[in-house]
């Protein structure tokens, strides 16, 4: 097995200490779970909240590990000619002018297709990778991308390996540590979900909240924060709000406000500044002065 | 806590109740085959045994494949694993970081407590017991074989009639993007001239269903049919998302998925046991829309399964709706009552509802040629 890094993976707390150090605070079961995807060589299949982490965990796995982040950000119709690889046609076409005279057509035929003229996409990139350090490869929003794609992965994320049919079969030297993410706008597949561990990012505890905003905001103070955090978990409770706030829309708030230079929070300024936190038109014009007010005496 | 259990032993009394564990997961309605067997096993052996945490956790990765999932694997795990002497984890050594034993409620002395995002979990399966209204438990009457092909063939033509998303396949056609591939090989056969592009597109072959489905006591004597229908559509419709309601919303996607009509219906049958209380329809949909809204996609058709019969406010009704209908590419109501003559929509939740359906349909019609699809195909969008 190649390591992710010299004792990156030795156990569940070398994780949560490496994760630590690049100011990401986990959860026991999150770090087991990336411990597992270390050591059993599988995909590592994030769900969750949206704006709880589930991206910056690969990115601050690549920081930890000092491995390469590779990132395939999925969208509807994305297909293996963005994903995986493509045939860079025009310099196909060029070949074929330069060498029509002295070529036959199968000569001509065989070069074109070789992997000179291959164009590495992100999947193909990942397994491509040689050095000691394990590629970290995140696979973004996997959920909006088309359920045909999911298919596509499946012998990428099973056995490494990817086959073109004008080459043969590439297999990966080094394995990628693989994170998918999903915001559940649909239920991925079960071959795809076989082939993955799984994990999932729920909102933070008011405490590991608290512990973020120091982490990422030091100047912030703890009363300030321990205020902020309190604030934004009693919003979360409420059953009318279309959207609730995830982590970072609680960092970009707590940015703003000390921007406005403020040490407490105040209703007038919450208001005037509740579109960093809410981010749905019907929810902002919900929370208006007296309700924001009334939010913030809550116990 | 047995201190004189030696992890060796623990581990061969963990694997030899691992596949007892996986078939216990497995009556409860989880998929977990023999890839999630070895990929335990494997984990196992990568943890340390005597940490009970570290084996719970090691069951959520490996097992579980999803939210709700990871709240049946808790729940079998410490029925399963109650009787076998696992010590809980020893205090974390920094004691900044957040322990699992707080989040899965597990006291230090090894007594269970309800966690708090676990009892949510649970309220988000089983719904929550009420008075007001005698709990409604789908009967398990199946439907014959017959009938479910005509709703099967019924779901079809409505799947081409609400179809929106582009089909796989690329086709070639006079119009579309430029087909580089086959622009090279005809090139080639030219001598690397380009004397013609070829072109391809994809038709709209797919459809995206959002399907809400009323399981309260006044469906009751609808649910044999109801059920029918949703089944054929999830089986039918790839991209299919069901959620029953009534007092409260719950997915069920999972318990259709893969699984045979004759495998499927006791397991909801006995999900939804639970619910009662009266519908909440209005409620229901707030909740759907702050939890799955982003799921309701301009090529998304909403289908709602109710009579209409409602508890909540009209017009926070027609809100809920007014936003859905926003984003949807087509709102169905399908009412049982739909087909007899005299029905009109009379209830205060119907009249409020009408303006934005694009059609009013009854289970009825779908097995019929002339029913929903064509009717569907030519709604007009709002």
């Amino acid at each position: 097995m190649t390591e992710v890094a010299p004792g990156f993976a030795d156990s569940v707390d070398s994780v949560i200490q490496a994760l630590s150090g690049q100011h990401y605070v986990t959860e026991r079961g999150l770090a087991t779970a990336v411990y597992l995807a270390i050591r059993l060589e599988k995909p590592l299949l994030i769900e969750g909240e949206p704006g709880c982490g589930k991206t910056e965990i690969a990115k601050v796995l690549s920081a930890a590990s000092g491995g390469e982040l590779i990132r395939l950000q999925c969208y509807e119709g994305l297909d293996a000619a963005t994903a995986l690889y493509e045939w860079d046609y025009p310099r196909q076409l060029l070949s074929i002018r330069l060498h029509e005279r002295d070529r036959t057509t199968t000569q001509l035929e065989s070069e074109i297709y070789t992997e000179r003229f291959l164009l590495r996409r992100p999947l193909l990139r990942a397994l491509e990778g040689k050095g000691p350090v394990r590629p970290v490869l995140l696979i973004d929003e996997l959920d909006r991308a088309d359920e045909e794609f999911e298919g596509l992965l499946l012998e990428v994320l099973s056995e490494f390996q990817v086959t073109v049919p004008e080459i043969g079969t590439i297999r990966a030297s080094t394995i990628p540590l693989v994170i998918l993410t999903s915001n559940r706008t649909r239920e991925l597949g079960d071959a795809i979900k076989r082939r993955c561990l799984y994990a999932y990012i729920g909102y933070p505890s008011a405490e590991k909240e608290v512990e973020i905003l120091r982490r990422k905001v030091p100047e912030l103070s703890p009363h300030f924060a321990q205020e902020i955090a309190e604030f934004v978990g009693r919003l979360r409770t409420r059953e009318d709000l279309a959207k609730r706030p995830g982590v970072a829309e609680t960092l970009d708030w707590t940015a703003a406000l000390l921007a406005l230079r403020e040490h407490s929070l105040r209703p007038e300024t919450i208001v005037e500044t509740l579109g960093l936190l809410l981010k749905d038109a019907h929810d902002l014009e919900t929370y208006g002065k007296e309700k924001v007010a009334e939010l913030l005496a809550a116990p | 806590m047995n201190s004189g259990t030696s992890s060796s032993a623990l581990g061969s009394r963990l694997e030899s109740r691992v596949q007892g564990f996986l078939d216990r997961l497995r009556e409860q309605g989880l998929r977990s085959g023999l890839t999630a067997g070895v990929d335990l096993s494997r984990a196992l052996s990568a943890l340390p045994l005597l940490d009970r945490d570290a084996v719970r956790e090691a069951c959520r990765a490996t097992v579980a494949k999803s939210r709700a999932e990871l709240a049946v694997v808790d729940r079998v795990f410490e029925e399963y694993f109650g009787s076998l002497d696992l010590p809980v984890t020893p205090p974390s050594e920094e004691g900044k970081l957040p322990h699992s034993r707080e989040r899965l409620g597990r006291t230090p002395s090894g007594a269970n407590a309800p966690a708090e995002g676990r009892e949510e979990v649970e309220e988000e399966l089983h719904g929550r017991y009420s008075p007001v209204a005698p709990p409604p438990v789908p009967p398990r009457v199946r439907l014959a074989s017959e009938r479910l092909r005509q709703y099967r063939a019924g779901a079809r033509r409505f799947r081409r009639s609400v179809a929106t998303l582009a089909g796989r396949r690329w086709r070639s056609h006079p119009v579309g993007s430029v087909d580089l591939r086959r622009t090279a090989r005809a090139g080639l056969r030219s001598g690397g001239e380009f004397v013609e592009l070829a072109r391809r597109n994809r038709s709209p072959r797919r459809a995206d269903l959002v399907i809400l489905w009323d399981v309260s006591g006044s469906m009751r004597e609808h649910t044999t049919n109801l059920f029918g229908l949703v089944y054929a559509l999830h089986r039918v419709v790839r991209r299919t998302r069901v959620f029953a309601f009534g007092h409260d919303l719950e997915e069920v996607t999972s318990l259709l998925a893969g699984r045979s009509y004759e495998r499927a219906l006791p397991l909801l049958a006995d999900r939804l046991r639970p619910t009662g209380g009266g519908t909440r329809i209005a409620h229901c949909l707030t909740e759907f829309r702050r939890r799955h809204e982003s799921e309701v996609r301009g090529t998304s058709t909403l289908l709602i399964l109710s009579d209409g019969w409602d508890l909540g406010e009209p017009n926070e009704l027609a809100d809920q709706l007014r936003r859905l209908r926003g984003r949807a590419y087509r709102l169905v109501w399908v009412n049982p009552y739909a087909a007899q003559a005299r029905f009109r929509p009379a209830t205060a939740a119907l009249q409020v509802a009408m303006p934005y359906v694009d059609l009013l349909a009854s289970p009825e019609d779908f097995p019929s040629p002339h029913g929903p699809a064509r009717r569907a195909r030519s709604a007009v969008p709002g």
